[in-house]
């Protein structure tokens, strides 16, 4: 591969944290939002893509290196395992109220 | 001195017997109404037994001693009262008292504080043996009697008939076995107090007659009349006991030790006794050359070196420091002494400390100005009375006297002499007035006291001591007659109710007859005819004449007791007229009368054979010789002048060469005194009665008892009640007020503590808590519960956040 | 030919660069798509859409195994997963549960916030000016795999705590590695499936045999 080519990065830095900066936002506007269940889950998910496009870009733009996709990885182990857990709880939420409204799971209101 | 010797041991073991078998049998006595029937009499045989034992072991050590000595006693004395060699006196008495002197070690060690050691001692001679072999002979007489006289108590309900309750008269349990209980503690603590032979032991058993006297006088506990005289009659004698304390203090501040006489100890060293620090052999005091202080020799200078420094015993006793200091020196020399300098004692303590003790035996023996208790005492039974107060306790005073009599300096002796001079015409002159047949013997025991102090204070030591023993005897038998009398008239004590008693009871009346002369002091001049008290009251008056012809300016010393004397034999007789002779008064209480049982009049009879024949043969008698055996070396064997005081004590030649005018005199005026009361009572050619009227104020005043007991009344009485109304007044209203008043102010502090706390602090907490409750509760709408709105709020936190750091970074 | 090769090499480079831009729009485009949908079914395809964009900046920044990771697990595993949930959930009513509109604007302008927030931060930093070794250093001579854009055989290495520049030099000195971490992982994963189990299925089996169950949670809900 070309060296010039490779040490030019194909995108600035700048363009990376935008995207990522939107897919977190993106992802907290849905859990604030978002009355289904599911929905919340997604925006989590959001979010944590989110970190992770972060975590790749500063691997290849700083002296982060590889350990930013160990990081990485791990955020995805823990996200699918997230998504298990969750998934369960919602499944558990629906069977006691018959609705994944999250307004609904207010039990620990003061 | 006394090595311990086969003989003292043996004598020291026989008393010890004697002393000590009362206590075991008061140990069992005293628990009797619990291990056996209150019927039973087994308390008083047991109490009988040991007393009788007790005087046995007590002769026999007499008769031991006797034996030992040779009788050298009785006749020594008789040599001794022809020939009057003071030199020669002293020598033989030296020379004797290694068999016959006194005997005194140490039973048990109790205590050793520093140099203070208390001690059981004992000390021996023969005044202790004399007395020993009276105590028990006459306290087993008076236990055979009381087994008589106190038998209403052999029953579980005993009904006392000077006692009323609601309903009718007090009944309670019998408490025969109690009596002996108390009468044996009475005998034990009257033997130890005899036997003592220290001071601190003396006190301890002085205090033990006491409290014995106390519990016997208390006997009939729920009469009024009996708790107050058995209070009236220990707190008499507590105020003598100050005094007794005072002297001992002094005593021991001085001496150091307690005990009577030198004795050897276990290592050998010997170790020196009161006598013998301040008396040198010969009797005397040793003066420092101011006159002020006493030298008190260390006691440990041999014989010979005494008697070489003693070469010329001086008549000025104050001025032969030369020779005393010379023999102190010499006797350091020889390195006998380990004391390195003389102590001295200032004199006037000396005669504090004489004074202190006398004080211990006025309240005991019950003489002026501490005399009041006695006839009071008289509510115990008539045993004790006999037994306690005229034989044995009250006579203790008079003994201690005796037995610290080279303690008293010439002052001391004068003072003793007057007191009881005046006791002897006081009591007396009220015996006369009395109508209680045991009052009359009471005031009359008062009155011998008096004669017996007078004797030893005029310094007729044996001669007190003489009338100590005959006195026991015959008024023993007075009381036990009167007791019979009691007993027979079913307890009437009035004589105005009693009369012609001698056809009721024969031998109840020739007893008292015996006793009455015994004490009146009557006999047939120029014949060995007299009885007891006509010898021992001799030596009394003569040795008073003597005193008061030395040292005339105290010639009242030898008048008043010769009036006395007539006016006992008048009261004596007036006594058996009143009671014996003449007709009876009382028709109910003369048919009612009746002779005493066998265990009763035998003990009288026994009792007046001795009253009559103790004395046989007066100051040339065994008795008299056996108690002057052991007579302290002060009496003087020369007539000088006493250095600081001047007063000229006589000496046996002296009393002897006036015995006969003496006794001439007491016969004619105790003659007088009967051949009046014949006149009033027995042949009644006077009317008592016009007499009565004639001289009704002096009748009154002896009626009250010249008043004493008002006088102590106003005296002491009525101040302390004034004083204590006033400091009850001060208590009520000053430290009550006060009192009151702090406790007012506390609670109107308290109140006002009270509304603060409730106010400002649980205000503060309960606002505080509030305030919380109200935010918690407010800030509990925060708490949505809903998930996007905490969603919200951490998204709006952040952002919170950063603008601020912005700003704060701006 | 290398002419030929040149041109495909230029016009790779060109899709190359064009494709980081065209991807980065697709992550932006579907990710609002999915918070402006209402229909939960809608939502999880722009979702898969987003996750698939997101893979490809991945690849764009020559992480190609956390790329293909993400596919893989979050494009083939948890999104299947998450359908299936919503398959399992979603009846009727449900399935377009609408916020208010007065929420969807408070929503927006609260992400707004913090969307400046984060921009603001992200591009206030000069990363080439203020620290020259985070630019200069990333990419050294020689065996460069992140350069390269192979990165499996560094990770596995990092993974068992070495790194092949250690192998290389050979000072026998192992940089930290992430041994520890991943076996924690591991066992993370393992208890949460379990416990996603247990979660899913117990009260599934409870419900029938305990009615009282249902009115015990509707009290617990009042």
């Amino acid at each position: 591969m070309n060296p010039e080519l490779s040490t030019a990065a194909p995108a600035d830095l700048n363009l990376y944290l935008f995207v990522a900066a939107v897919l977190f936002v993106s992802g907290i506007v849905c859990m604030a939002t978002k009355r289904n269940g599911i929905g919340v889950l997604m925006g989590v998910e959001l979010v944590l893509n989110g970190a992770n496009l972060n975590f790749i870009a500063f691997g290849r733009f700083t002296k982060l290196g590889i350990d930013g996709h160990v990081l990485s990885l791990f955020v995805i182990v823990l996200a699918a395992a997230e998504a298990a857990i969750a998934l369960a709880i919602a499944l558990n939420f629906y069977n006691n109220h018959l609705s994944i409204d999250v307004d609904r799971a207010d039990s620990l209101s003061g | 001195m006394p090595a311990p010797s086969p003989l003292g041991s043996t004598l020291s073991s026989l008393l010890m017997i004697a002393w000590l078998l009362p206590l075991c049998g008061f140990a069992v006595e005293i628990f009797g109404g619990y291990w056996g029937s209150r019927k039973s009499k087994a308390a008083a045989y047991l109490a009988v037994a040991c007393i009788a034992i007790a005087f046995v072991c007590s002769l026999s050590a007499l008769v031991l001693w006797g034996n030992a000595t040779g009788w050298s006693a009785l006749g020594h004395h008789a040599a001794a009262g022809a020939e009057h060699a003071g030199a020669a006196h002293a020598g033989s008495a030296n020379a004797g008292s290694a068999v016959h002197g006194p005997f005194s070690d140490t039973l048990y060690t109790l205590a050793r504080f520093g140099n203070l050691r208390v001690a059981i001692d004992y000390y021996i001679d023969s005044l202790t043996l004399v007395m020993f072999t009276m105590v028990t002979f006459i306290a087993t007489c008076i236990h055979l009697f009381a087994m008589g006289y106190m038998s209403d108590e052999l029953t579980e309900q005993y009904e006392d008939h000077q006692v009323h309750v609601r309903h009718g008269h007090f009944h309670r349990p019998g408490r025969f076995y109690r009596f002996f209980a108390f009468l044996s503690l009475f005998c034990f603590s009257m033997l130890g107090l005899v036997l003592a032979g220290n001071i601190f032991m003396v006190f301890v058993f002085w205090e033990l007659v006491g409290v014995c006297s106390y519990f016997l006088i208390g006997f009939y506990i729920e009469r009024k009349s009996a708790s107050t005289a058995a209070n009236k009659a220990f707190i008499m004698n507590r105020v003598g006991d100050f005094g007794f304390l005072i002297g001992l203090m002094i005593l021991w501040t001085h001496f150091g030790t307690f005990q009577f006489t030198s004795r050897v100890e276990h290592d050998g060293t010997q170790t020196a006794g009161l006598f013998q620090m301040l008396r040198d052999d010969h009797g005397h005091l040793t003066l420092t050359e101011s006159g002020r202080n006493v030298v008190l020799s260390s006691g440990f200078e041999t014989h010979g070196d005494a008697h070489e420094a003693h070469a010329h015993p001086g008549p000025e006793a104050g001025h032969g420091e030369a020779g005393h200091e010379a023999g102190h020196e010499a006797a350091e020399a020889e390195g006998h002494v380990l004391a390195t300098e003389a102590r001295t004692i200032p004199y006037y303590l000396l005669i504090a400390a004489g004074l202190g003790i006398f004080a211990g035996c006025v309240g005991k023996s019950a003489q002026f100005p501490l005399q009041t208790w006695l006839p009071d005492a008289m509510e115990g039974p008539t045993p004790v009375s006999a037994l306690v107060h005229s034989a044995t306790m009250v006579a203790a005073g008079v003994y201690l006297v005796g037995r610290f009599y080279p303690m008293f300096t010439p002052e001391v002796l004068l003072t003793i002499a007057y007191v009881g001079c005046i006791t002897a015409f006081l009591a007396a002159t009220i015996a006369v007035v009395a109508t209680d047949i045991k009052k009359v013997l009471a005031y009359s025991t008062i009155s011998q006291l008096g004669y017996m102090m007078l004797g030893l204070g005029v310094g007729g030591w044996g001669a007190g001591l003489f009338h100590l023993v005959t006195h026991a005897f015959f008024k023993s038998l007075m009381f036990l007659a009167s007791g019979s009398v009691i007993h027979g008239c079913h307890h009437v004590q009035e004589m105005p109710q009693m009369g012609g008693l001698r056809k009721k009871m024969p031998i109840t009346a020739i007893a008292m007859l015996v006793g009455v002369i015994a004490i009146a002091g009557l006999a047939i001049p120029g014949t060995p005819i007299a009885f007891s008290g006509y010898h021992s009251k001799d030596a009394v008056v003569a040795s008073a004449l003597t005193f008061s012809e030395l040292n005339p300016t105290h010639f009242l010393l030898f008048y008043i007791p010769l009036a006395g004397a007539g006016i006992t034999a008048f009261y004596m007789f007036r006594l058996w007229f009143y009671t014996f002779a003449g007709e009876p008064r009382d028709a109910h209480v003369f048919e009612h009368a009746h002779e005493s049982p066998p265990v009763m009049t035998g003990p009288l009879i026994v009792l007046s054979l001795l009253a009559a024949f103790c004395a046989v043969g007066g100051e040339h008698g065994p008795l008299f010789g056996l108690l002057t055996a052991s007579e302290p070396a002060t009496i003087p064997h020369e007539l000088v002048a006493a250095a600081p005081s001047g007063l000229t004590l006589p000496t046996h030649g002296a009393i002897a060469d006036r015995h006969a005018r003496a006794g001439m005199y007491a016969l004619v005026i105790a003659s007088l005194g009967a051949f009046l009361a014949w006149v009033f009572y027995g042949a009644r050619w006077v009317s008592p009665a016009d007499v009565q009227r004639q001289f009704s104020g002096l009748h009154r005043f002896l009626v009250e008892k010249w008043r004493f007991d008002e006088l102590y009344d106003t005296l002491f009485m009525r101040p302390v009640h004034v004083v204590s109304a006033f400091v009850a007044g001060i208590d009520k209203r000053v430290f009550d007020g006060l009192l009151h008043w702090l406790a007012g102010a506390t609670v109107a502090v308290s109140r006002w503590d009270r509304l603060f706390d409730e106010q400002v602090i649980d205000g503060a907490v309960n606002w505080t808590a509030k305030t919380v409750y109200t935010g918690g509760a407010s800030l509990r709408g925060l708490q949505t519960g809903r998930l996007r709105q905490y969603v919200m709020f951490i998204v709006l936190g952040i952002v919170g956040i950063w603008v601020l750091a912005q700003m704060l970074i701006s | 030919m290398n002419w030929l090769a040149q041109q495909l090499d230029n016009l790779a480079w060109m899709a190359h660069g064009g494709a980081v831009y065209v991807f980065a729009a697709m992550a932006i485009v579907c990710a609002l798509a999915v918070v402006f949908t209402h229909n939960v079914v809608r939502m999880a395809f722009w979702l898969i859409l987003c996750l698939a964009a997101t893979a490809g900046l991945f690849f764009s920044l020559n992480a190609d195994f956390v790329g293909a990771a993400q596919l893989l697990i979050y494009v083939g595993g948890t999104l299947v997963l998450l359908i299936f949930g919503v398959m399992l959930t979603a009846s009727g009513p449900f399935l377009q549960m609408r916020t208010k509109p007065g929420e969807m604007v408070l929503g927006g302008v609260v992400g707004l916030a913090l969307l400046g927030l984060l921009l603001s931060s992200a591009l206030a930093v000069r990363w080439g000016e203020r620290s020259p070794v985070l630019a200069s250093e990333v990419v050294g001579a020689g065996f460069n795999p992140v350069a390269e854009g192979n990165t499996t055989r560094e990770l596995g290495l990092k993974f068992l705590g070495a790194s092949s520049r250690d192998l290389k030099t050979g000072r026998g000195e192992l940089s930290a590695g992430y041994l520890l971490p991943f076996e924690i992982v591991s066992v993370h994963l393992l208890v949460v499936l379990i416990g996603a189990a247990y979660l899913a299925r117990t009260k599934r089996r409870k419900q029938p045999a305990d009615s009282s169950g249902d009115s015990r949670s509707a009290a617990l809900s009042a």
